[in-house]
């Protein structure tokens, strides 16, 4: 889901910095104290995950987890991807220093989106938490496939072919986050049920 | 509150091992270096270009496109890599160019090849190989042996020759994955930063606690 440097227009690049500082910025605000440590422990996840790839077909994929990362972290998830994504771009080469921003909106607004859309769900209805947190997982993915049709919009022009290309090769992945997803949240709830409760 | 925070600092324990073990799984897992920056390289043997295209971590990229650009960055060829991620093109003209791989879903990657590693057969781009051929037969370089041109082609030959496993292995062994110490280096500067958030808030508490004690 990184995109490479080289790729974007200017505009499109600029507006993904924009998007991404706010994101951030609002992130930060929310992420008082006692939620900096599981924050940086799901930093630390997100920074790993990306080395777990899956081949499929021409190109790659790999874990994301930025559905379980939004699901703990809520707008928490925007400084927890930027950091990852920043140390993912100069130790491994993903991405890169100038798609930091537009490459964090494609990760980063879906894990925010999912939170609104499952995070209710899964602290307030035990009985259906466990679908609930496996959808987060596959919806979170099927987003940041969709983020990547609209940042390459104005350059491959074909948004539907683009997101159809990079959801379809991130189906195996889609189904293994959301067997992830379930399962922390499903050990969470045992463990340490007030991580979920916010 | 105690237990509460016994029972909370064995999370983290718990945690943190986690997160340990799942560094060695993925140091572990059979295709572990995940590919998800590609790169190209080029190189030039005889009068043709030969350039192979991976993700990081050593998979090939199929079918992959590859675009050729002239150094004015005007596009010259482009084609699809076959099933080892190579694609070889003839030397279009005498000058520098830019390969770029287009692997899909915004991955891309790209190689510069100077005008100094086509300079041995900027000569004769066109057929070099033929050339060797028909000048040996004329009948002046006969008689007075080899020419100096004609000797450079041939050690150049045989140089190539001579030098593709070489190139080969270059190209097998160039630019694997990710090392124990970049991921390592990423969590370190990860708990460093955790770190830095806890020492500011601490900062915080205790000149409130200062400021508290005066009043």
């Amino acid at each position: 889901m990184h995109i490479s440097e080289g790729i974007l227009s200017g505009p499109v690049l600029i507006s993904g910095v924009a998007l991404a500082a706010a994101g951030t910025a609002i992130g930060l605000k929310k992420l008082d104290y006692e939620r900096i440590p599981r924050a940086a422990i799901f930093s630390a996840a997100f920074f790993v995950a990306s080395l777990i790839h899956v081949p499929v077909g021409p190109s790659s994929v790999h874990l994301i987890l930025n559905g379980i990362v939004g699901l703990i972290l809520g707008w928490g998830a925007f400084p927890v991807i930027l950091v990852a994504l920043v140390l993912q771009a100069v130790f491994f080469q993903f991405g890169g220093i100038t798609t930091l921003g537009v490459n964090t909106m494609i990760m980063a607004l879906p894990a925010v989106f999912c939170y609104y859309l499952f995070g209710s769900l899964v602290r307030k209805r035990p009985r259906i938490a466990l679908p609930a947190a496996f959808a987060c997982g596959i919806f979170s993915v099927f987003f940041a496939g969709i983020m990547v049709g609209l940042a390459l919009i104005f350059t491959e022009e074909n948004f539907l072919k683009v997101s159809y290309l990079v959801v379809a090769a991130h189906i195996p992945v889609m189904i293994i986050e959301g067997f992830i997803t379930a399962f922390c949240v499903a050990f969470l709830g045992k463990v340490q049920p007030d991580m979920l409760q916010r | 509150m105690k237990t509460f925070r016994d029972i909370n600092c064995h999370f983290w324990n718990r945690v943190l091992a986690g997160v340990a073990g799942l560094t060695v799984i993925c140091m572990l897992w059979p295709v572990s270096a995940a590919a998800h920056r590609v790169n190209i390289f080029a190189w030039v043997e005889g009068d043709m270009v030969h350039t192979q295209s991976k993700f990081r971590g050593g998979k090939r990229v199929k079918m992959g496109e590859v675009v050729v650009y002239d150094q004015d960055g005007k596009p010259l060829l482009s084609g699809k890599t076959d099933d080892q991620g190579e694609f070889s093109f003839k030397i279009p003209g005498e000058m520098s160019m830019k390969m770029v791989i287009k692997a899909g879903m915004g991955h891309q990657g790209e190689w510069t090849l100077p005008l100094e590693e086509l300079s041995g057969v900027s000569g004769s781009t066109a057929e070099p190989a033929t050339a060797v051929m028909k000048t040996s037969e004329t009948p002046d370089t006969a008689k007075s042996g080899i020419n100096s041109e004609e000797f450079r082609r041939m050690v150049e030959k045989i140089l190539d020759q001579k030098l593709k496993p070489v190139i080969g292995l270059l190209v097998e062994t160039r630019k694997e994955g990710p090392t124990l110490s970049d991921i390592l280096g990423g969590i370190g500067y990860i708990l460093g930063l955790m770190g830095l958030a806890a020492y500011m808030h601490f900062r915080r508490k205790s000149a409130e606690i200062g400021t508290g004690k005066k009043d």
